[in-house]
């Protein structure tokens, strides 16, 4: 058929067999792709835009597939689809994400992993788990070990890890994902935006994708805004909205390196839509509870 | 879940560049050999199988048109890795059935032309009957937000919707606020009773 190279599959069924195969075929000098729902991966490998000697498919290997709660965190294992996180009432903020990504057949196929593999920019979880100050938990033959998103992505996957799973902290608050850009089935956001609020610590975080390589954390903006919410009956004022939404909006202009410009893909939308898509974010977190934000501590 | 291991022959060991593998594609056991460790499932089953009833429309998970259920579960075939479904269960439209909700859905496509160049055809048939399946009574936003997964560049969709709709009403599912009555009168629950004429059961010319 089309393409090439790809001579061998290994299909391990538990972690320490993944992290086993991936190390003995790179020893051998092998290019290996790590294989979780394909979404990205084998359109890929079809249109030649990547190629490997060797693909480790971890779809059998069950221990991926596990999400739990713990005391403070909900840890998500790598093989968890969209489609197991859309009715999350754990996590409002990965139920709405996860909601908004792609068709039913992607969401089906595509998982939490592969996601945090794939690290595509445009990536609608890569938002939310920025805001949500994720950890990624990762094996490799040194061991586990797990960091914080932002170093994770700012490095890359490391070619002897696999990831198996994120963990956030559990939601103290009402959490929300919007995003703009063309057919949500077809095409990644052109703009996305994601807030979580913790009413208990009384914290605020907002991410926005798109403006640049990564999700941007908004420090400043969430700064203010945090100093604007009355926190005792967790409201903020109109002008409060808007101040954010600003600041937002010229947080994404001052990121550097800007993305490419295109015909139809000017920066200065960008900027645009992500103070638009911030302010109606916290607005529809101050207007919550909402069945679909937040169901208590 | 359902990640269907199932007999898995070569497990744990990398085999050689054209290994072999088997697949269960509607119901028949198929054994693969001699096609390209990196070849998706859509290429297997049409250019190795021979299963035609898939559509090779855009190869990058836009299109459906190779919309199958693997595993029991909705996906585009060239999305997914033919190697790395060894042992799993491939339905495509050829093997949703000739009884029961599979028959009704084809049914109401002809009866309510769904169906113009045909090409999206037994993708969109596979999505709404694993649609229906799941979520018999959808209304009209979940019908388009579950099948914006599913491109048809000729009918416009609103032939499409109005067959599902057709299908619903035929089952007595109906959302109540669709004002139909089906053929099938209102008490009859999921999976009893007939499945309605082949005729447009109570729709216009």
């Amino acid at each position: 058929m089309t393409g090439g190279r790809v001579a061998s599959m290994y299909r391990p069924r538990t972690v320490g067999e993944a992290v086993e195969m991936l190390a003995g075929a790179r020893a051998s000098g092998a290019e290996v792709a790590l294989l979780s729902g394909g979404t990205d991966l084998v359109p890929a490998l079809r249109s030649g835009e990547r190629s490997a000697d060797a693909v480790v498919g971890l779809r059998r290997v069950h221990e991926l597939r596990v999400r739990g709660a713990g005391a403070d965190s909900l840890t998500v294992g790598a093989g968890v689809t969209y489609t197991d996180l859309v009715g999350w009432s754990l996590s409002p903020g990965l139920a709405r994400t996860a909601r908004v990504v792609g068709s039913v057949q992607v969401r089906n196929t595509g998982t939490v992993g592969g996601a945090l593999g794939s690290a595509r920019p445009a990536g609608d979880l890569l938002t939310f788990l920025t805001a949500a100050d994720a950890e990624v938990l990762t094996v490799s033959p040194r061991g586990p070990a797990r960091l914080p998103l932002a170093d994770f992505l700012a490095v890359g996957p490391d070619p002897a890890a696999i990831v198996t799973a994120v963990r956030l902290a559990r939601p103290g608050g009402p959490q929300t994902y919007l995003k703009t850009g063309g057919r949500q089935a077809a095409f990644p956001a052109f703009v996305s935006c994601a807030i979580v609020m913790d009413r208990m610590s009384q914290r605020m975080t907002c991410a926005i994708g798109g403006v640049g390589g990564l999700p941007v954390r908004m420090g400043e903006a969430e700064r203010a805004a945090i100093a604007e919410v009355d926190w005792a009956s967790g409201t903020a004022s109109a002008a409060a909205i808007r101040r954010f939404a600003d600041l937002v909006a010229e947080a994404a202009a001052r990121i550097d390196p800007a993305l490419p410009v295109g015909p139809r893909e000017s920066a200065e939308y960008r900027w645009h839509a992500a103070g638009v898509l911030a302010g109606r974010g916290f607005a529809r977190c101050l207007a919550s509870p909402e069945p679909t934000a937040w169901s208590g501590p | 879940m359902t990640t269907g291991p199932g007999p898995g022959p070569v497990d744990g060991e990398a085999a050689a560049e054209e290994e072999t593998y088997r697949l269960y594609v509607d119901g028949f056991p198929r054994t693969v050999s001699g096609a390209w460790v990196g070849d998706s499932l859509l290429t297997v089953l049409r250019d190795v199988l021979g299963v035609t009833t898939v559509k090779d429309g855009c190869e990058q998970g836009r299109c459906g048109a190779c919309s199958v259920l693997l595993d029991g579960r909705l996906a585009a075939a060239c999305t997914v890795l033919a190697a790395d479904a060894d042992g799993a269960r491939v339905l495509t439209v050829a093997g949703l059935g000739t009884v029961g909700l599979a028959r009704a859905v084809r049914a109401m496509f002809l009866a309510e032309g769904a169906v113009q160049c045909g090409f999206c055809t037994p993708g969109f048939v596979v999505a709404v009957t694993d649609l229906l399946t799941r979520r018999p009574d959808a209304g009209e936003d979940e019908l388009r937000e579950a099948l914006a997964g599913n491109l048809c560049r000729c009918t416009g969709y609103g032939r499409i919707l109005a067959a599902i709709r057709a299908v619903q009403r035929d089952r007595a599912l109906a959302d109540p606020d669709d004002g139909v009555v089906g053929s099938g009168g209102g008490l009859a629950r999921p999976g009893e009773g007939v499945v309605g004429s082949d005729g447009p059961a109570g729709a216009g010319p």
